[in-house]
């Protein structure tokens, strides 16, 4: 395999910890659904989830990453994920404006990716991907008419969260540096543009208002390999029950 | 609102009627339909609003009045 670009492990390193992280929610909220539907399509894209990820560690891996680590040997500020997924408290409706934005930009990150090598991978994993944005928009939607104050306060955190781990506005076509090494076929700044272009039509005609939204994040102090700013992180338990150590007993020798 | 699913496994074979899902939108129901019922590879699956419906029989047989004093 071709080696990438510099900057584009951590790039796909992100990508595949926003998946592993959110494969995690989407399990643990597998039971808490409204309906038995809700949970079949939550286990569904958590198995799908972690699918993905499987396959880009693998991809990873080949560019030199530890294996053992992608899977989850390491400590919690070491994981890029998307930082709306670092825990979600409160109720249903908060863990669904929580998930959405983030499978949301993990995917137009990797759907902007430009490589021979992960074409067929990226292609299967949109026929996947489909289905989940899809289902977050209807869900969301009614959402937005059932409890729009919760939707709303819940977006204001973390649709900057996603704007933040797909990257800053200044990553224009001449300065981001995975578009300049043609690793991607789009600059940051047009995915941002259609990321929020997506949630302002989504909500436009309902009650719940993206007004006092920060559509600018992140701000000036983004991480880079983090994708996000400030220091927090999944707990250690995620850690812990990511490694799955306390299933091992049931492991397959 | 209720929606009936349908679906086909192979292009030219029949559509069956292989359950149905309930959902507050027609984005939802056919988001629920897809995840439900996931047994099988579908050429086609669809959901039909239990609304649109347009019942032909279940009432008692429709007949026409004939006079037997003619």
């Amino acid at each position: 395999m071709s080696e990438w670009p510099e900057p584009a492990v951590d790039y796909v390193q992100a990508i595949t910890d926003t998946k592993l992280v959110l494969g995690h929610r989407y399990a643990q909220w597998a039971l808490s659904g409204p309906s038995l539907e809700d949970d079949i399509g939550g286990a569904s894209a958590a198995q799908e989830e972690i699918g993905h990820v499987r396959q880009l560690a693998s991809k990873l891996e080949a560019q030199g990453r530890d294996l053992e680590w992608t899977k989850g040997q390491r400590d919690p500020d070491e994981f890029a994920n998307a930082a709306c997924l670092d825990r979600i408290d409160g109720d249903w409706t908060e863990y669904v404006a929580s998930i959405a934005p983030a499978d949301r930009a993990a995917w137009y990150l990797l759907d902007a990716i430009d490589r021979d090598d992960l074409e067929g991978l990226i292609t299967k994993m949109g026929e996947d991907e489909y289905f989940h944005l899809e289902y977050h928009d209807a869900r969301l939607e009614t959402l937005a008419e059932e409890d729009p104050g919760t939707v709303q306060a819940t977006l204001e955190r973390t649709l900057p969260q996603a704007l933040a781990f797909i990257g800053p506005a200044s990553y224009d076509e001449s300065e981001d540096p995975l578009y300049e090494a043609g690793f991607t076929d789009r600059p940051i700044s047009e995915i941002r543009t259609a990321f929020i272009d997506h949630y302002r039509e989504l909500f436009a005609e309902t009650d719940v208002s993206l007004e006092d939204v920060d559509w600018d994040a992140p701000a000036d102090d983004w991480n880079e390999t983090r994708r996000r700013t400030g220091t927090d992180a999944i707990t250690a338990n995620d850690v812990k029950q990511l490694r799955g150590e306390r299933n091992a007993e049931f492991a397959l020798s | 609102m209720k929606y009936e699913v349908f679906a086909r496994i192979n292009q030219g074979d029949e559509i069956k009627h292989i359950g149905n899902v309930t959902a507050k939108s027609d984005k939802l129901a056919k988001m629920y339909a897809y995840n439900t019922f996931d047994e099988e590879d579908w050429d086609m699956l669809a959901v039909v609003r239990e609304d649109d419906y347009l019942q032909v029989s279940n009432d008692p047989k429709p007949t026409v009045g004939v006079s037997t004093n003619e």
